[in-house]
């Protein structure tokens, strides 16, 4: 891990002047002291399994007086979301935690917070949808919720859930919108590493106390989200598309100033591995990225032109940066752990849609794996490389990997031979 | 109002929060019916015949202003400490209040206002300029009195010309002392005096004046009054022993004590004969009422025969009297006659009718009899128009003569009350005004008159009528003291604040209170505003409105109405 | 003594130009409420007539801050709110969620009882007017038996009974809960500057006449709304801590009929059904008399105790304190 660490991402380091401590702590957790660090005034939260551990951090960081905010332990999703609304338009920083099925109870509410220009972050532990019942990963509950007007970001360590939690928080005062950042279902929120606490006063100096650009002012008292007619309500949605195509110089600045700092970067919104000479990229998100990173360094060690691209936000949705990598490359193939019924995975379409228009248009390959806490192995990854590099053009538009299936369509790909020698490959 | 319009997307707030207030928008616009503030006229104003305008004087009691009270009285009636004493109140009997619980006690109130005002002779400023006709009234009683004062303020000079030796007519002569004090009296017709208005005693017209002397005056008000008692037309009746009320009352209004037996038979059921009885009870005599109907049909006024009836006064119904015999030319015997009733009489009421054969005698000394009053009207010079005994007027007090008016109980229309002879004083002082070539404004009074059923007694919680205050029936029995005391002030307070103020705003607020559109408001002189911009006609104010001093007209019919009015 | 008049605070901080319709019981419960509280108030409006009523961007009628929330949201939001403020240390900013009966008995109910229960600190006002009027007049669980709306037409009216919120609230054990109506504001205002001053949940439900959704004229909307005082049907009351009940007005008992005929949405109903609400009202101020009597009777035991009477309200002076220390 240390070694992976020190190779990719988070590559300040443990020994960074501004870390006050180094804890081995699970992902909930580096939520829960990125909360604290955050100085969040209010939180509401309802537990569900995986996230009960952000919320069980929480109430002992702040019932010990470590943290002086308000804990709403409400009765629902929807009424921790609620409250969430209610303290930010008071002009507080608030902060709540779901997963799964309680994020999609929060639907209706989560376009009530970015509909009000809230800055609420959220942390949502990614879980699979039920029925049937699933406690693990996939990524399916928070792309549900892609056209909210959420900014979404995707951790791939602790560290990072730590560090995308505080400068959520910048990006989301500085545009006006609320920030998700998932996490992996247990792959990284029940999964200990070693994180770096950064010192308050040094996060203190990068997230001053949140100056709420409007709120219910008893000195200047507003009506906020009243009925409004056909002749404005197009702009105010304007207003929301044009703050979320602003965000994308606030992330990549954020995360610049952040690194400043914290001498750690994520790249903005997106993070290249291996890229600058590849012929054949993957595009993925998530833990999963972890798991390509040695795949990738294994096909690089043989010989195979092959890199990686991590999906950090996905909205908003990293358009240049991914055009400027279809310059480079001949194939780019999207592994997406999630599934839109009646489409493709949802990161592919959505690649797909950004490529459309750009002036080179590699071939584009796009695979489901991982749902419902399916493992993503080295293997998984190499098995998606084997197809991408013998292949021109996908067979099918959607490729399920690990599928248990006789008749699935799904042939063996030719195991692929490259100048370092035959990749070894555990079957499909 | 300009309603704000967006333009640019660049112009607009991040998120869609308010920058103005509603009151922008003009939502007056959804009405259909207005509320206006319109007063009305209550019941007991239409019911007194003075025309007193109760209603507002009372508020001026409930905000404990008597004089600015007594001078709004004395608008209309010159003498509230006689009729707050002795008026029969009609105006109680038409009170919105009657039907709910029991009707205000409205005269209480008005003795109140009076006796408050006992000390108090600054007069309410004629605010007319003097006029250069003089006219003469002759009788001051209540009608001539009313009439030459109403003349004067009028700013006329008026002199009235009175064949007793003091003033006030059947007020002095006529009503005992125990319900009407004499110092009262002396002191209501000294203010009347002191406005201008020039009495002049024991000048009888006719008699020792004569009538030619009245040339000299540009008008005349005749107000003799009915001081003559009428015959009991019964063999008999010029015995010794046998009194008419009017007599016996007026002997004892000059301090001569008739000489009565120690039983007094009353022969008749009007205010004379239940005065003459209890005056009678004064003397230490024991008095009996024989009247020819019943109870009901009795014209006194319920109270009086209730307080005659506590100080021991008996009653017999059914009765009249037939004839009287006597011995040495003194009553000793009367003999009477049953009565049953038969059909309704002009007057509505059911005839009585002599049943034969049921004549019975009882011993007798003393019978005063009160079966009514009438004018005598030899004085006058010309044949002047008649009904009856009365004179003939015409609703505007005219006699046919002209220049001649007449009026109170000597006249037609009356009925022998003293407020009746006060009004027709006041509708006859502003006939004579006319008359002279003067107009005279209307005092207003609207023809919607407000009813029980307009009346929203929920703000009116159930609360007792006063009960008035008077001294022991032992102590009231044996003296001619006042009996009826006048209300302390906490009393009349209490009872001022029952009265509904039919139809007349007291700007109680609950319109206010209840506009869901916040559209009424009180500008700086303390009157409603209805802000027209925004109050949407949901009538609640008009509804609420306790009093009835709102109404809602379909929109547009105040604009005509207001086009009219500038025509 | 007299002419029963309302001392009611001067100020108007509701403005006019609002978009309710003529007569609304909502608007005037509004327009008490901003004068019991005046101007240190944050209101929060989930759906429902009000959410129209304050007017369109860029306009407002309350005259403070307004939040417009979603229809199932009022208490958590407002919860939500009052936390904000807290922790920015604003400890003096009243929070009031102003809600219709849909939003409160019905999809609201969720968080209602879960901020109730919490005992959080804002003030609860349900301006009830029987349906889902801001939509059309649709039954809702506060709708009254036998009641016309477009979901339960005149063929087949309203067959429940109207839900019992103050029972359920009571159950919540909230430290103040009570009635109130637009035809008696002073008592309304009064209630409402009482929960002011206590802390903790209070709920405030308000009897709020919707002439056009009750089918009569909007100027007997304050007669209705006393008839139902009167009648019964809607007692006024206070309920502390959940289990004190204390009545607020003696009702005078006048026949349910008197009231039910005054509306449209009742006229289908036949004497025999109007029989039956008056034996429901009946059997349910017998209950509430039970709870009103039990009350009565631990006050008669205070005063036959006096030196625990004392004891006693010392004890709740001392709560008090502690609650409004939590703060």
């Amino acid at each position: 891990m240390i070694n992976r660490m020190s190779k990719s991402n988070g590559n300040g380091g443990l020994l960074h002047p501004s870390v006050d401590r180094v804890l081995v702590i699970e992902g909930t957790h580096a939520a829960s002291y990125a909360v604290k660090l955050a100085r969040v005034q209010v939180i509401a939260a309802y537990p569900i399994t995986p996230q009960t551990s952000v919320v069980e951090k929480l109430s002992e960081i702040v019932s010990g007086g470590e943290l002086q905010a308000k804990f709403i332990k409400v009765e629902s999703e929807h009424s921790a979301m609620a409250c969430c609304i209610g303290s930010s338009i008071s002009g507080a920083r608030a902060f709540t935690a779901t997963s799964s099925q309680g994020l999609a109870l929060m639907h209706e509410l989560l376009h009530w917070a970015a509909g009000s220009r809230l800055p609420i972050v959220m942390v949502n532990v990614n879980r699979a949808m039920a029925p049937p019942w699933s406690i693990y990963v996939d990524h399916n509950d928070s792309l549900s919720q892609r056209d909210t007007g959420w900014l979404q970001f995707y951790a791939e360590s602790n560290q990072e859930v730590m560090d995308t939690v505080l400068q959520a928080y910048k990006i989301a005062e500085t545009v006006s919108l609320p920030v998700m950042i998932n996490l992996d279902a247990f792959v990284l929120s029940h999964t200990s590493e070693p994180v770096a606490i950064p010192k308050q006063e040094v996060v203190d100096e990068f997230l001053p106390a949140r100056k709420a650009l409007f709120k219910v002012d008893t000195a200047d008292p507003k009506a906020f989200g009243a009925l409004i007619g056909p002749d404005a309500y197009m702009e105010m949605r304007y207003k929301l598309f044009q703050a979320m195509e602003d965000a994308r110089a606030v992330i990549r600045d954020v995360d610049l100033e952040f690194s400043a700092k914290f001498g750690r970067s994520y790249g903005g919104l997106v993070e290249e591995y291996f890229t600058e000479d590849a012929e054949v990229v993957l595009l993925t998100s998530a833990t999963a990225v972890s798991t390509a990173r040695i795949a990738v360094d294994e096909l690089r060690s043989m010989g195979f032109p092959v890199g990686l691209m991590k999906l950090r936000a996905f909205r908003p949705f990293p358009v240049d940066e991914i055009r400027a990598l279809a310059q480079r490359v001949k194939k780019i193939g999207v592994m997406d752990r999630n599934i839109s019924f009646g489409a493709t995975g949802i990161i592919y379409q959505e690649t797909k849609a950004v490529l459309y228009n750009a002036p080179v248009r590699p071939s584009l390959f796009g695979f489901i794996a991982g749902l419902g806490g399916r493992d993503i192995t080295p293997e998984t990854i190499k098995e998606i490389f084997s197809y991408l590099l013998n292949h021109d053009e996908p067979e099918r538009e959607t490729i399920w990997i690990s599928l248990k299936s006789d008749s699935a369509g799904q042939e063996e790909p030719p195991i692929p031979e490259g100048p370092g020698g035959r990749m070894k490959s555990e079957g499909v | 109002m300009t309603r704000y319009k967006y333009t640019t997307v660049e112009e607009m707030p991040p998120l869609a929060f308010s920058l103005e207030s509603t009151r922008k928008i003009p939502t007056g616009s959804w009405r259909h019916v207005r509320p206006v503030y319109k007063n009305k006229t209550s019941p007991c104003e239409v019911g007194c015949p003075a025309g007193e305008k109760i209603p507002v004087y009372f508020d001026l009691v409930r905000q404990k202003k008597y004089e600015e009270a007594w001078y709004k009285i004395l608008e209309d009636n010159p003498l509230p400490g006689v009729t707050g004493r002795v008026c029969y109140h009609p105006c109680e009997g038409q009170c919105n209040r009657k039907p709910y619980d029991e009707a205000v006690a409205i005269h209480n109130i008005e003795r109140f206002v009076a006796d408050k005002n006992l000390r108090n002779k600054k007069l309410p400023q004629v605010s007319e300029t003097p006029k250069s006709e003089k006219v003469a009234v002759i009788g001051s009683g209540p009608a001539g009195l009313s009439c030459a004062y109403q003349l004067s303020r009028k700013g006329y000079r008026t002199v009235i010309f009175e064949a007793d030796h003091e003033p006030g007519g059947m007020l002095r002569y006529g009503i005992p002392e125990y319900r009407l004090p004499k110092k009262i009296l002396d002191k209501e017709i000294a203010d009347i005096e002191s406005l201008g208005v020039e009495i002049r005693m024991d000048s009888r017209i006719g008699g020792n004046v004569a009538w030619s002397e009245l040339e000299k005056f540009d008008a005349v008000f005749v107000a003799v009054g009915a001081m003559r008692s009428r015959k009991m037309d019964v063999a008999g009746e010029g015995l010794k022993g046998v009194y008419t009320g009017v007599d016996f009352l007026r002997d004892l209004s000059t301090g001569i004590v008739p000489k009565v037996g120690r039983q007094v038979l009353v022969v008749g059921g009007g205010n004379t004969a239940i005065d003459a009885a209890r005056s009678a009870v004064r003397l230490g005599k024991k008095a009996t009422i024989l009247y020819r109907r019943t109870r009901a049909e009795m014209p006194a006024v319920p109270e009086e025969i209730e307080e005659a009836e506590k100080e021991g006064v008996r009653f017999e119904f059914l009765v009249a009297p037939a004839k009287i015999t006597g011995v040495k030319g003194k009553a000793s015997k009367i003999e009477l006659i049953k009565m049953k009733l038969g059909e309704p009489d002009a007057s509505g009421r059911r005839r009585p009718v002599p049943v034969k054969g049921s004549n019975y005698t009882m011993a007798a000394d003393t019978i005063i009899s009160a079966i009514g009053e009438e004018p005598d009207l030899s004085f006058l010079p010309y044949s002047f128009l008649k009904k009856g005994v009365r004179l003939f007027v015409d609703d505007d007090y005219s006699t046919g003569v002209p220049g001649i008016f007449a009026g109170g109980d000597a006249a037609t229309n009356p009925n022998g009350t003293v407020v009746n002879a006060i009004r027709a004083g006041k509708d006859a002082a502003k006939s004579i005004d006319e008359f002279l070539g003067w107009r005279t404004q209307s005092n207003g009074l609207s023809h919607d008159v407000v009813h029980p059923d307009d009346v929203n007694t929920f703000y009116f919680p159930h609360e007792k009528r006063v009960k008035v205050p008077r001294i022991a029936v032992e102590k009231s029995k044996a003296s001619f003291t006042e009996v009826n005391r006048t209300l302390t002030e906490g009393q009349a307070l209490d009872e001022a604040e029952r009265c509904f103020t039919c139809g007349t705003c007291l700007h109680c607020d609950v319109c206010l209170t209840f506009c869901p559109d916040v559209a009424i408001s009180k500008d700086k002189d303390g009157e409603y505003v209805i802000d027209y911009d925004h109050c949407k006609g949901c009538g609640i104010c008009v509804n609420e409105c306790p009093r009835e001093a709102m109404e809602l007209v379909p929109e547009g019919a105040h604009e005509v109405e207001e086009e009219a009015v500038q025509a | 003594m007299g002419q029963i008049k309302y001392q009611l605070p001067p100020e108007e901080i509701l403005a006019p130009g609002h978009f309710a319709c003529p007569g609304c019981g909502g608007t005037l419960t509004m327009r008490y409420m901003l004068k019991a509280l005046g101007r240190k108030v944050i209101v929060v409006i989930p759906a429902c007539c009000w959410s129209v009523i304050d007017g369109p961007v860029p306009y407002s009628a309350a005259g403070v801050p307004v939040f417009h929330t979603a229809f199932e949201t009022a208490a958590s939001t407002a919860s939500g709110v009052k936390a904000g403020l807290e922790a920015q240390g604003d400890h003096e900013t009243t929070v009031v969620a102003f809600a219709g009966d849909g939003g409160t008995f019905d999809i609201g109910f969720q968080a209602l009882s879960g901020a109730a229960e919490r005992n959080e600190d804002f003030i609860y006002i349900c301006y009830d007017n029987e349906a889902y009027m801001n939509t059309g007049i649709q039954r809702s669980s506060a709708t009254p038996f036998g009641a016309w709306t477009t979901t339960t037409p005149a063929e087949s009216p309203k067959a429940e009974k109207k839900k019992n919120i103050v029972e359920v609230l009571a159950a919540h054990r909230i430290p103040y809960l009570a009635t109130a109506s637009v035809a008696y504001p002073d008592d309304m205002i009064a209630k409402i500057q009482r929960a002011k001053d206590i802390s903790g949940f209070r709920f405030i439900h308000v009897f709020s006449p919707c002439p056009p959704g009750w089918k009569f004229e909007p100027e007997d909307s304050i007669k209705i709304s006393r008839m139902a005082i009167e009648s019964r049907v809607f007692p006024l009351l206070e309920v502390f801590d959940g289990v004190d009940y204390r009545l607020s007005r003696q009702p005078a008992g006048t026949p349910v009929r008197d009231y039910i005929r005054m509306q449209g949405r009742f006229r289908h109903l036949r004497e025999d059904q109007i029989e039956e609400i008056q034996k429901y009202v009946d059997e349910d101020w017998e209950r509430l008399s039970v709870r009103l009597a039990s009350t009565k009777g631990a006050e008669h035991l205070k005063k036959a105790a006096p030196q625990k009477e004392k004891e006693s309200s010392r004890t709740k002076r001392a709560a008090t304190k502690v609650r409004s220390r939590q703060k």
